[in-house]
């Protein structure tokens, strides 16, 4: 019975870090200028790379998120989705220190950059990356599924 | 970690770039490899098969417009939304929301022509709206449009007068 539960919340842990990653992928796919847009708003890459960045970060949230759900190396998918993951909380860290205003853009995108959602933002995808950690932990090589 | 799993990543990432790669090539809103980023060439962009940035039409000196504006050579309209232009703009520009334009451009032809000197801007480098709206404003026949890609950002951060809620 313990044993079901924990595996019950071990795929719901996977399946909402699928469905987040391939949701995030969707609006930055469908309007890439802006993303890169957003991505020079945060001004930490360098003007070479902000296109480059923009065209294929989406297509790796959406492979990593979906391969994620439906089993396909599923742990290889959850390492770039962990990766990701911390490399979002960096960045919005670094910025949130710094008192650099921006938009994240990770959903959709907003018109006036705000702190306070920034911070809100900062919490939810530190809150996914301890729950990718912790699936990541919890799931030995080939149990995933 | 195991070695197989880094090599599935590498894979996922192999992959992704390549799907990135052709659905930016075949897509109406693909993008260019490189943007434009350096706000000395005027308003950045990722320089967009929708529709990019006419650089030939801006004025990307602040002196050069704060000159324009002491002659008052041109009329200069704020394209950014109107709670945001109360808040301060540039001296004599009158409030044009681009968000409004079907509803703004019969006044602008009421209080001039097609010929007339006008100067467009937003609130900066990072802003598309004053091109949108030089756009709009050539395709119905006006002739002489120029936009500030600075916009409001680089006009305070230069230090010039602005002025706030003047309607």
């Amino acid at each position: 019975m313990k044993n079901n539960i924990h595996t019950t919340i071990l795929f719901l842990i996977k399946l909402i870090l699928g469905i987040t990653f391939i949701y995030a992928a969707y609006h930055k796919i469908a309007d890439p200028a802006r993303f890169a847009k957003i991505l020079y708003g945060y001004a930490i890459f360098p003007g070479f790379s902000i296109n480059l960045l923009a065209i294929f970060i989406p297509f790796i949230e959406l492979v990593a998120g979906g391969c994620l759900i439906f089993n396909i190396v599923p742990r290889s998918a959850l390492l770039l989705v962990n990766i990701l993951l911390l490399g979002f909380v960096l960045m919005i860290g670094f910025n949130l220190l710094r008192g650099h205003q921006f938009d994240c853009g990770c959903f959709s995108f907003s018109n006036r950059p705000q702190t306070l959602s920034n911070i809100y933002l900062l919490i939810r995808d530190f809150l996914l990356l301890l729950s990718g950690i912790y699936l990541w932990r919890k799931t030995k090589t080939g149990v995933l599924q | 970690m195991t070695l197989k799993e880094i090599k599935g990543s590498f894979f996922l990432v192999f992959v992704a770039v390549t799907m990135g790669f052709f659905y930016n090539y075949f897509s109406s809103s693909g993008i260019a490899l490189f943007g434009q980023w350096e706000t000395s060439n005027g308003v950045v962009n990722a320089i967009s098969k929708a529709g990019s940035v006419n650089v030939s039409i801006e004025i990307n000196n602040p002196e050069i417009v704060r000159q324009i504006i002491q002659k008052k050579e041109r009329i200069i309209l704020d394209v950014r939304p109107r709670e945001v232009y109360e808040e301060g703009h540039l001296p004599g520009a009158l409030s044009f929301p681009w968000m409004e334009f079907d509803r703004v451009i019969d006044k602008l032809l009421e209080i001039t022509d097609r010929q007339s000197p006008i100067l467009v801007y937003c609130s900066g480098f990072e802003c598309m709206d004053s091109h949108h709206f030089a756009t709009n404003l050539k395709n119905m026949r006006f002739t002489d449009i120029k936009v500030y890609p600075g916009g409001f950002r680089q006009w305070q951060e230069v230090g010039y007068a602005m002025v706030k809620n003047e309607k």
